[in-house]
């Protein structure tokens, strides 16, 4: 079957920040449902399919409660499932969503992720756990031994760089710096109104060497959720269409992790050929990218495997202030979730749209037109993690 | 050359972190830890080594990854990457911060992971240094951790 011509389309979008102490994670997945489909100027009778966006690699293995947001708002869907695979959730979902639309079986999908790992995180630290104790995954390897936490292995991404190409901790932290200083134009972000310097990040505490504090992302309570349609249905609606130019995904599993090299590079390669290719972009096109950013290295493995810069390289593109405002690509622009919050994926997801839509107020990219969002996770490999990684084209046009 | 004697050291008492995961594909494995044995998975067919558990990649397999098993293995390697941990997530151990986890690149091949144990030095590039399997006994518990060691520079 030949893929449809018309590109599909978010035509919604809902986004729920901040702390959210007393709120379940269910009543946020179903605020941010209800604000996106406002947003798209839609009634909750609308839409037909709900995705539940889970970080379930992540997040543990199953549903950590029944009584999901679909019902509680009243949506009148066909179906509704969980997917997701720690922070790939935005991606996967419209690449899942997609087949329900092109089908016919769907007019309208809400696709939904909801976090309450910032109060989960405030009550386990009463019992002497640091961060996230309740998102560490039962049969992980190095538990036992001492690898407890993403910080624990994602800082080997880090630690092989540095050692194979020279990269420094005062490189990751000019990522740190710039993501902040978008941060601090972005009145959603956590970190709004903090901006900080190399000597901050390379002050704050050694949490898991190489990684500082200032290198590790937030923990955070929140939901994002938007609405996919047809572009034929989404010219009618409220707002701009966003299209979903392109996608295509790649995981380490297939090659990278058996030759060793998941630790200094990301499955981009197929991923990239796929989105780039059905999008009709290159990488010159790209006005902003919203690269996953569970911590610096990845950034920085994205920005060589994407090439704007080459392989191990990466280091001094950062230093130069490639990626801040005014940078030669701007990425994560509005904080990321170094320094504005963290909703896996859909963070940046939600970042693009609002930057192709010209809804990004002081940080707004002049003339955004192509928007690359990225997504990472997942437990496939052992040892190491986040095998999956998403490439998503958005753009305000149909190709 | 003769081998090294493998380090071992015996913990008593109960284990108060989080336990290992040893279930039906890994507990072979273990078992050859209690022994003071390093096994990996190893084709028969062909002699490529694996960890953890896989079919073969290098021809067709059977059911089941038929005439593959548990093979001992030099216990020798070169550290990969490594981390100190300076915060302890986990209750059980906050008295062993600082410690450096490493992956660890088996002479075989297969990349394996766990704590260096004995006399390593801080502050100084540990990637490329040779290191070897270490058993780390609790007999209260009934398994036995894998460690790794950095022999002496002399």
């Amino acid at each position: 079957m030949s893929r449809r011509n018309d590109p599909l389309a978010v035509v919604g979008l809902g986004v729920v920040a901040g702390p959210q102490p007393g709120v379940s994670q269910r009543m946020m997945a179903a605020e941010a449902a209800r604000l996106a489909i406002e947003d798209a100027g839609l009634r909750r009778d609308d839409v037909d399919g709900a995705i539940d966006l889970r970080r379930t690699g992540g997040g543990g293995d199953r549903a950590n409660y029944s009584d999901a947001f679909p019902r509680v708002l009243g949506l009148p869907v066909n179906f509704y499932f969980q997917l997701g695979r720690g922070g790939a959730l935005a991606g996967l979902g419209a690449a899942v969503a997609a087949s329900f639309l092109d089908r016919g079986l769907a007019s309208y999908v809400v696709l939904v992720g909801a976090v309450d790992d910032w109060s989960r995180a405030q009550r386990s630290k009463k019992e002497g756990h640091r961060g996230m104790a309740h998102a560490e995954k039962e049969g992980y390897w190095g538990k036992a031994l001492g690898d407890l936490r993403a910080v624990s292995h994602h800082s080997w991404m880090a630690a092989r760089h540095m050692a194979v190409y020279g990269t420094t901790s005062e490189q990751l932290g000019a990522i740190s710096v710039q993501q902040r200083q978008w941060a601090c134009r972005h009145p959603d972000a956590k970190m709004h109104g903090r901006p900080i310097t190399i000597e901050d990040h390379q002050n704050s505490p050694l949490v898991v060497e190489p990684y500082h504090l200032l290198d590790i992302s937030l923990i955070s309570d929140g939901a994002v959720g938007y609405v996919l349609t047809t572009a034929d249905r989404a010219r009618d609606l409220a707002k701009t269409p966003v299209y979903v130019a392109g996608q295509g995904f790649g995981e380490v599993a297939a090659e990278l992790w058996w030759n060793k090299e998941n630790f200094t590079h990301m499955a981009v390669a197929p991923a990239k050929e796929k989105a780039f290719g059905q999008a009709g972009v290159g990488l010159g096109d790209i006005d902003c990218a919203q690269l996953y950013d569970c911590f610096t290295a990845e950034v920085l493995f994205q920005l060589e495997d994407y090439g704007w810069c080459g392989k191990g390289e990466g280091g001094a593109f950062v230093a130069g202030g490639a990626i801040g405002p005014g940078g030669r690509i701007p990425v994560n622009t509005g904080g990321g979730l170094l320094s504005g919050y963290h909703l896996g994926d859909l963070t940046g997801w939600a970042e693009a749209v609002r930057q192709l839509r010209g809804e990004a107020g002081d940080r707004q990219i002049d003339g955004c037109e192509v928007a690359l969002s990225t997504g990472h996770g997942g437990e496939l490999v052992s040892p190491g993690m986040c095998s999956i990684h998403t490439s998503t084209v958005l753009t305000t046009e149909v190709a | 050359m003769k081998e090294p004697t493998a380090r071992v050291d015996v913990v008593a008492g109960p284990w108060n972190k989080p336990r290992p995961s040893i279930d039906d594909d890994s507990r072979e494995f273990w078992d050859g830890l209690r022994e003071h044995r390093l096994l990996l998975w190893r084709c028969g067919e062909c002699g490529a080594w694996y960890w953890p558990k896989a079919y073969c990649r290098e021809h067709p397999v059977g059911p089941y990854a038929e005439g593959m098993g548990w093979t001992e293995a030099s216990g020798l390697g070169t550290v990969f990457a490594v981390n100190w941990h300076h915060w302890a997530f986990h209750p059980g151990f906050a008295d062993e911060v600082p410690y450096a986890y490493a992956i660890v690149e088996l002479d075989e091949g297969p990349l394996i992971s766990s704590t260096l144990v004995g006399d390593v030095p801080y502050g100084v590039p540990l990637v490329g240094r040779r290191c070897s399997i270490a058993y780390e006994d609790h007999p209260d518990e009934g398994f036995t951790l894998p460690r790794f060691t950095l022999p002496s520079e002399s």
